[in-house]
């Protein structure tokens, strides 16, 4: 049986030879995963003495951020509305763009292949130009503060909404879809009475979850300008004002947290 | 008809459904039995022939126009295909949003005049009790039950139903078949449905079609329809 199985002319010099050429492989492959290793030391300027011997400074800093200044806290509870109004504002409109933008994304529902991809299109921009860029882009158009960093949101927004809207939509039954365009119901008609309540609670869940997303983004974008807790840790940090740094750091913590916690449990509950 | 593969789905098929009648059409898988059940209701286009309407032919007919014939034609599907988390009764207004092309009801509103209509088209399937609860929470019986009604509140002049008892039970299967029954004697729709059940035909129907490889074999009322013509419909799909 097995002479029959195996191949009948291999040579033990041809096995040899495979032999060789495996090592090699699996030589080129461990020296080329060594030279990414260390051009990426070199690129980063990896110097682990400068870690060692500057620990102190970093113990330093953290001896002059305690205790966190407590009495600056009511002056930060303006910032804080701020970071959390950018990220509803963001959200709310990123919504109310997504939802239509979505329908027209979505395979079953898209009235023609080119509006299709067109949208398609629009999603990804949106999705892969990062919200900083985004900020930074709507700085120079509104000028600085919270505003450009809400249309950065909301812009950015658009393009996670629209493509998790998309996919929920094309995964529904067309069943109730088919149903209604046979009654004659135009095409509009069938999407906010048959699609939209259909993937309410799938849309209600997404929207929490990018709330809390967006609270998050909301404070990195204070670092360009555009208000908020970033900014005033920022402002801070210049100021080498370290007791009023950990005490932003302390509510961005809780900040976060506490929208994780909130979106989770609402989505909880309504899902 | 014929598709594009160069597959004959039906020729030769030519039928005519009065107001009042409830007419079955009976059939082997793939004998063309939902394909003239999809080209009368205007969701295809035969490669010839016509489908008349009260007399205006649908196959010319496109877009809006084709929209506004379609809502003389009630379609009844295998599966009730209602909105879950939506309310029987707006389910069943839903079928009224043809003739009320307004923004309002594009932006998800409903045509609010037409809500004493749509718990008309429910007392008629008798599920009034039922209008405020979710449609969740129908069985599937009721559920095809205010399909039907959804079908009606578009004021339709004829109902097509595609096997609409195909996934119930027995006893659902009846209640469905005596109320396409009433709405033919009562309400003088023309009622077209094709059907599995050879047996649920015969008990409500007033004339039995049988379709085989796309043509029509038999026309006639049940009792001039013997059940060994019945049986020939199925030769080939069936041991024996």
């Amino acid at each position: 049986m097995s002479s029959e199985t195996l191949p009948a002319a291999v040579s033990p010099a041809k096995l040899a030879a495979a032999a060789r050429f495996s090592l090699l492989k699996t030589a080129v492959i461990a020296i080329v995963l060594i030279a990414l290793f260390v051009q990426a030391l070199i690129v980063v300027q990896a110097q682990p003495a400068e870690l060692i011997t500057g620990i102190h400074g970093m113990a330093d800093i953290l001896s002059r951020s305690l205790p966190p200044d407590v009495s600056s806290f009511p002056a930060q509870l303006w910032p804080v509305l701020e970071t959390i109004d950018i990220a509803l504002f963001g959200t709310f409109f990123g919504v109310i763009l997504a939802l239509p933008l979505a329908w027209l994304a979505a395979r079953n529902t898209s009235p023609a292949p080119a509006v299709y991809h067109g949208a398609r299109a629009v999603i990804s921009i949106c999705r892969s130009v990062p919200d900083l860029v985004w900020a930074l882009l709507f700085v120079t158009a509104v000028g600085l503060g919270p505003f450009a960093g809400a249309l950065a949101l909301t812009i950015h927004s658009v393009g996670m909404l629209g493509r998790l809207l998309a996919e929920t939509i094309e995964d529904m039954d067309m069943g109730p879809m088919d149903a209604l365009s046979s009654t004659g119901a135009a095409r509009l008609q069938i999407f906010t009475h048959a699609v939209v309540p259909t993937v309410l609670p799938s849309l209600l869940g997404i929207t929490l979850y990018r709330l809390d997303d967006n609270i998050r983004s909301s404070l990195v974008l204070g670092f360009v300008g555009a208000g908020g807790i970033g900014f005033q840790l920022l402002t801070a940090m210049n100021l080498f004002d370290y007791r009023t740094v950990s005490l932003l750091l302390i509510i961005t913590f809780v900040l976060v947290l506490g929208a994780e916690r909130l979106s989770a449990a609402v989505r909880k509950r309504v899902l | 008809m014929q598709y594009p593969t160069g597959r004959l789905a039906l020729h030769s098929a030519s039928l005519t459904v009065h107001p009042g009648e409830f007419a079955v059409i009976l059939g082997a898988n793939g004998c063309g039995k939902s394909t003239m059940l999809r080209i009368i209701a205007g969701m295809q286009k035969p490669t010839a022939g016509e489908v008349r309407i009260a007399g205006q032919d649908i196959t010319r007919l496109n877009g809006r126009a084709l929209s506004d014939a379609r809502m003389t034609l009630g379609m009844v599907f295998q599966h009730a295909h209602l909105v879950k988390r939506r309310s029987v009764l707006t389910n069943v207004t839903t079928g009224t949003l043809g003739r009320h092309r307004t923004l309002f009801t594009a932006l998800g509103g409903l045509p609010p005049q037409e809500f004493p209509h749509a718990m008309n088209c429910l007392e008629q399937v008798g599920l009034t009790q039922f209008a405020k609860q979710r449609a969740s929470t129908l069985s599937g019986g009721q559920a095809q039950r205010a399909a039907i009604a959804r079908a009606l509140a578009q004021r339709p002049r004829a109902l097509l139903a595609d096997e609409p008892v195909a996934s119930l039970d027995p006893e659902a299967a009846e209640d469905v078949m005596r109320l396409l029954r009433k709405l033919a004697t009562e309400q003088r729709m023309a009622v077209l449905c094709v059907l599995h059940q050879p047996d649920l035909a015969r008990r409500y129907a007033d004339r039995l079609l049988g379709l085989r490889k796309g043509v029509i074999a038999f026309d006639d009322a049940p009792a001039n329809v013997t059940p060994d013509a019945i049986n020939d419909l199925y030769e080939g799909f069936r041991p024996s």
